[in-house]
């Protein structure tokens, strides 16, 4: 069965303007979420990412690796975290991702080597 | 030691599509240094397949919206990523400069919860 990425975005620092309260009743929820596809047997593993603030980036210019602090790109949303599924087809994907109690959703195939 | 995702950042480059044998050189050394670093990674994670394939959920505004393409269109995409324990973010920083591909964005892993 082929596997999927959903990427999980976060909308600029939503995390840091809720409120305690807010955040583990979202927190609750997700975790419904993960034990219910978990139970399935969709869920194949994922990771939660700290605050964009924490990330640093290393790219490739002129043939050397230079350093930057961030995120690769600046922008409103970013990743948040990932999971990965394993589902028949997109579809499904889909439909996984539209029940995420979280934000946005980016869903990709995974490259089968 | 600590857990950190390595977001493995593509420059445009299709791999599975027709690369030159440049291209197929990086790729090949990019599996040497899975091999290398195998003891550090925690996660093998996935390679995604590009940004052409990807589909975004949108839910913002209160209705739920499905879009063909990813969440931004830029000229850099996120190619993939693994989760790997190192000492620390120094750590992560040199063992990323030996990446043979693009570039990396690196994220410690963690709840954001802890700490609070």
């Amino acid at each position: 069965m082929p596997q999927y990425v959903l990427m999980l975005l976060e909308h600029e620092d939503w995390v840091d303007r809720q409120s305690k309260e807010d955040k583990e009743r979202a927190y609750a929820s997700i975790n419904k979420w993960v034990e219910d596809i978990t139970k399935k047997g969709i869920m194949k593993g994922g990771e939660e990412l700290q605050s964009k603030r924490t990330a640093t980036t290393v790219r490739r210019k002129n043939g050397a690796m230079s350093v930057t602090e961030g995120p690769f790109i600046e922008s409103k949303e970013h990743v948040g975290g990932f999971m990965m599924i394993e589902v028949p087809d997109l579809d499904a994907a889909i439909a996984i991702a539209k029940s995420w109690p979280g934000g946005d959703v980016e869903v990709r195939p995974i490259v089968v080597h | 030691m600590s857990k950190y995702a390595f977001l493995f950042i593509d420059d445009g480059v299709d791999y599975q599509g027709t690369p030159t044998p440049e291209q197929q050189k990086v790729y090949a050394d990019i599996f040497k240094w899975f091999e290398t670093n195998g003891s550090k990674i925690t996660d093998g994670g996935a390679e995604l397949q590009p940004t052409r394939t990807a589909t975004t959920i949108r839910k913002s505004t209160g209705k739920v919206t499905v879009v063909d393409g990813p969440f931004i269109e830029a000229k850099e995409s996120v190619g993939g990523f693994s989760i790997l324990e190192l000492p620390d973010k120094a750590a992560a920083v040199a063992l990323a400069k030996t990446w043979p591909g693009y570039g990396i964005e690196i994220r410690p892993v963690g709840d954001h919860m802890e700490g609070e």
